[in-house]
């Protein structure tokens, strides 16, 4: 005999037509793999990494040695004056213990600054030397990933971010020949 | 295997990409993320009732408990079992999180009324009269008749008896079908 409770084949149908799989927003996986990023389970890109240990003397670094090179015979007159700016920027972010707003200034100082570095190797492109021209677009993305990184780590979700950081650790990858055996950095 | 027998593709596909994930690559971690998260999502959005936010803050506990622990996965049982079992865990968790705060009340003692078995069914009705019941009833009725699932295996996922889950499943049941028949006045839950 049938237990008044059990199913009728008309419920049996209906439970079995409800669907057993839905996608959630794509957004969810970008963060997801975000939140096993920072729990270390799995690697950051070398952008983020180099940018969390090493912050500030690697970003500074990579700024300084754009500047350099467009200090170097780069750049046309008008940015010349943007040195010693350039450089009592990037002094006072690695002095920096002051509040907030004064380390944001800092940041948008040298912000500023490297956007402007940037505009300089563009208004060079035309040069000859090819390998100095290589040379700084490398510092040049070597600053925006270490920028990227930070971003990333101010603001875990920015797309925007991740997206830049993507872009730059598939480029490298690219680039890079291929291992014997694969090594991987955990952060 | 047996001779001439048709490899298990999707366990071997899922094995792959996890030794590959261990080895920190992020590209077969979203394969496997893709391969197997709608379920998972689809699981804790119906045990959490149908709130969307709290399905995600779900998946994402799921696949971190997940990552953590697969070094540990012996692979005696399909990865997508083994991820079931997290989903559960985890959205019981949000449940218990969740408290009272927003989890109907319904006490053990106050039995459903009785409605006479359903005839037709739009799968949206049943949906929001299954994310109506409270969340010990939901959950049973959820992973026997609509994950199928068997008793004994109910029970042992939530710590419980054999005994237990029949009960709370008939009380479901009965739930169901009181806020779904059309004449019976539908009680406040």
């Amino acid at each position: 005999m049938n237990d008044p409770n059990d199913l009728t084949p008309a419920e049996r149908r209906a439970l079995e037509a409800l669907p057993g799989e839905r996608a959630p927003r794509a957004e969810l996986e970008d963060r997801v793999v975000g939140a096993l990023q920072r729990r270390g389970l799995l690697p950051i890109p070398l952008a983020v990494r180099t940018g969390r240990r090493h912050v500030l003397p690697w970003l500074v670094g990579a700024v300084a040695a754009s500047l350099a090179l467009f200090a170097g015979g780069f750049a046309s007159g008008q940015y010349l004056g943007a040195r010693s700016g350039a450089a009592a920027a990037l002094s006072g972010v690695q002095a920096s213990r002051g509040t907030p707003a004064q380390v944001a200034a800092h940041a948008e100082r040298a912000g500023a600054l490297y956007v402007a570095a940037l505009v300089a190797l563009n208004q060079v492109n035309d040069s000859t030397d090819v390998a100095t021209w290589a040379k700084a677009r490398q510092v040049a993305l070597a600053a925006l990933g270490a920028a990227a990184g930070e971003v990333a780590h101010l603001a875990p979700d920015d797309p925007l971010a991740a997206a830049v950081l993507r872009g730059l650790n598939e480029r490298t990858q690219e680039q890079r020949p291929a291992p014997s055996t694969r090594s991987v950095v955990w952060f | 295997m047996i001779p001439g027998a048709a490899p298990d593709l999707t366990a071997e596909r899922d094995r792959q990409l996890a030794e590959r994930v261990l080895s920190g690559d992020e590209a077969a971690f979203r394969s496997l993320y893709r391969r197997h998260t709608p379920r998972l999502y689809q699981l804790a959005l119906r045990l959490l009732a149908g709130d969307d936010a709290e399905a995600e803050d779900a998946v994402q506990d799921i696949w971190i408990k997940a990552v953590e622990k697969l070094e540990t996965f012996r692979w005696e049982s399909e990865l997508s079992t083994w991820l079931h079992a997290i989903a559960l865990n985890v959205s019981r968790e949000a449940l218990r999180r969740r408290g009272s705060r927003r989890e109907v009340e319904w006490p053990e003692n106050d039995e459903p009324a009785a409605a006479p078995p359903l005839e037709r069914l739009e799968p949206v009705d049943l949906e929001r009269a299954i994310a109506s019941l409270p969340a010990g009833y939901r959950t049973v009725l959820v992973l026997h008749d609509v994950e199928g699932h068997t008793h004994e295996a109910i029970a042992e996922q939530l710590g419980v008896t054999p005994g237990t889950t029949k009960s709370q499943l008939f009380r479901a049941r009965r739930a169901v079908r009181a806020l779904l028949a059309p004449d019976q006045g539908r009680r406040a839950i």
